[in-house]
């Protein structure tokens, strides 16, 4: 069933849509993942212009970061000072990557800096992920005690940083300055790659502000509502790269999937389940590394620049 | 005076009748009539791409049987700039580097035509009746650089751009020939179909016929056709384009909205 996508102006199976929402929804509901960083270079390798891919993808984000957000409203488990304040920080890094994704949109490199991002944090990322399931899993048949040593209130260079400010949720008294940078990093990240960029927050949460984790993924997905919002937004006034219909397939495919994923989550071991996402993190930017490298069919690409309305 | 204004009437009569008989090729040939079997065509959420029926007809003088008659459709998209970027290998990753823009694109140009235009008529011809991709003038060609900075081509470098410019647009099927797509039904009815695929750019486009006898081009007729998104893509598209502001915060709120329901069915389970 072909349908047209008004914007990304080109006809794709609905139910090819659907189904990627609804794997990379199970994915994500699965792996606790927003999974935006799986399913924009998905779009990329179907056809979608990037740049409509990074800006639909940060708005269908939007949806799945309510729910998760909702549900830890729920359960109190969000530090929404904390929450507030890595949202500057976002919102600052949103509009810089929305301005240089402009610029180098002009300059037609917009594609190689997408595919160079998502090699790098894909392989990274994917790369450590492995090491620490493979290890923790190692630990678990030995039977050894492989509980980590987390230096809490060990005293390192971000204590003698200025502006502290008491976060009682988070029980920090901690310079904002940290936050602040973790905030527009990841909000630079989330305009360009159309994602929460959770899996850069979460890890600066607990090993860089160490945050408590029981708060730390519930004000994640409360910042990344309203950085991607912003996002998303600025990407369809600025790029005009949000494709509405997309948007709503991806939205719908994934809102259902992530629900047969928490449940299959909840089977699964932590460690085993960290594993396959880090063997799917490392086939994919393994795979935008080879188009990188490998030499096109045709090394000329067209771009038709102005478009009548 | 009788006689002067004779003359003077046998004269006008002579030059009534020169003027009518170097008028009479023109008069007494062969004329075309056609027409397209829409002349608009409206993308909807369900188009995949459709086809044209150009139909016509040459109305000759009944008691002349010419064979070597031939037929050239051609129907062309609205033009736009269009850049041409060409890769190199930078630290062995393939970078775009150079480019060549070009102001007077058009994006959609299909050629069909009784028998491969070669053998209908000859270069000359084709290149001053402007028939042909390769005869298209793109307007003034310019080379920019990887910094940005305007280049100076070699001419056999920027007809490398050229060509491929031509390739891409073939790839996409924007741009297609069909050496034998217009066929004749018997000695004076034609018919033609023209593919137009899902990437077909709106605009108006022309399509135009032309009759050739003996290789050469004895009438031409043109026929306007309008692409146009239709229903909710256009809807959606004028928006997202003229009210881009309100279009995502649509698209955003729209997004929360299903979070939120997503969130609130589930919390009843």
């Amino acid at each position: 069933m072909q349908i047209y996508l008004p914007i990304a102006e080109i006809p794709v199976n609905v139910l090819t849509i659907l189904a990627m929402g609804l794997t990379v929804g199970f994915l994500s509901g699965m792996f606790g993942i927003g999974g935006g960083f799986l399913m924009t270079p998905l779009l990329i390798f179907l056809g979608i212009p990037p740049a409509i891919a990074v800006g639909t993808q940060s708005t269908s984000v939007v949806a799945s970061s309510v729910t998760g957000a909702l549900a830890h409203f729920a359960r109190r488990s969000i530090d929404f000072k904390m929450g507030g304040v890595l949202l500057a920080g976002g919102t600052a890094g949103s509009l810089s990557g929305i301005y240089l994704f402009k610029l180098l949109s002009a300059i037609g490199q917009v594609d190689l800096m997408i595919s160079i991002i998502y090699v790098v944090f894909l392989t990274i990322i994917g790369g450590l992920m492995m090491v620490e399931s493979v290890q923790a899993m190692r630990v678990a048949r030995n039977g050894g005690a492989g509980g980590r040593a987390r230096g809490r209130g060990h005293h390192s260079w971000i204590h003698g940083l200025p502006f502290k400010m008491r976060f009682r949720r988070s029980k920090l008294y901690i310079s904002v300055i940290p936050p602040i940078l973790v905030g527009y990093f990841v909000g630079t990240l989330s305009a360009i790659m159309g994602v929460g960029g959770g899996f850069i927050m979460i890890p600066a949460m607990i090993y860089l502000l160490r945050m408590p984790t029981s708060v730390v993924i519930g004000t994640s997905f409360f910042q990344i509502v309203f950085v991607t919002a912003l996002t998303g937004v600025m990407h369809a006034y600025e790029n005009q790269a949000v494709d509405i219909v997309l948007g709503f397939i991806l939205v719908i495919g994934g809102a259902v999937g992530a629900q047969f994923g928490v449940r299959v989550g909840e089977k699964l071991q932590g460690e085993q389940v960290r594993a396959l996402l880090a063997a799917l993190l490392l086939i994919i930017g393994v795979r935008l590394g080879i188009d990188l490298i490998s030499r096109p069919d045709d090394l000329y690409s067209i771009v038709v620049m102005s478009s009548g309305t | 005076m009788g006689a002067w204004r004779t003359g003077r009437y046998a004269l006008l009569a002579l030059l009534t009748l020169g003027a009518a008989a170097l008028a009479a090729p023109d008069a007494r040939a062969d004329r075309l009539v056609t027409d397209l079997s829409q002349h608009q065509v409206s993308i909807r959420s369900n188009f995949t791409g459709t086809e044209i029926l150009l139909f016509g007809a040459v109305e000759a003088p009944p008691d002349e049987r010419t064979v070597d008659r031939d037929i050239i459709v051609v129907v062309t998209g609205p033009t736009r700039t269009v850049k041409v970027r060409r890769k190199e290998q930078v630290a062995g990753i393939w970078v775009n580097h150079d480019s060549v823009t070009y102001p007077n694109v058009p994006g959609y140009h299909a050629i069909a035509s009784t028998r491969p235009l070669e053998v209908i008529s000859s270069p000359e011809t084709l290149r001053a009746q402007r028939i042909g991709i390769e005869n298209y003038e793109f307007g003034e060609a310019v080379a920019t650089g990887i910094d940005g900075t305007r280049e100076f081509l070699p001419p056999d470098t920027e007809l490398d751009f050229w060509k491929a410019l031509i390739r891409n647009k073939r790839r996409e099927g924007l741009y297609l020939t069909d050496p034998g797509g217009v066929i004749f039904l018997g000695q004076t009815l034609f018919r033609a179909t023209l593919d137009l695929p899902a990437t077909v750019p709106v605009g108006l486009y022309t399509a135009k016929v032309y009759l050739l006898r003996d290789g050469k081009v004895v009438d031409t007729i043109s026929s306007p056709l309008y692409i146009d998104k239709g229903g909710i893509e256009r809807f959606i598209y004028r928006l997202a384009y003229n009210d881009a502001l309100l279009y995502g915060l649509i698209a955003v709120i729209g997004a929360a909205f299903f979070g939120w329901l997503a969130s609130a069915v589930l919390g009843r389970r």
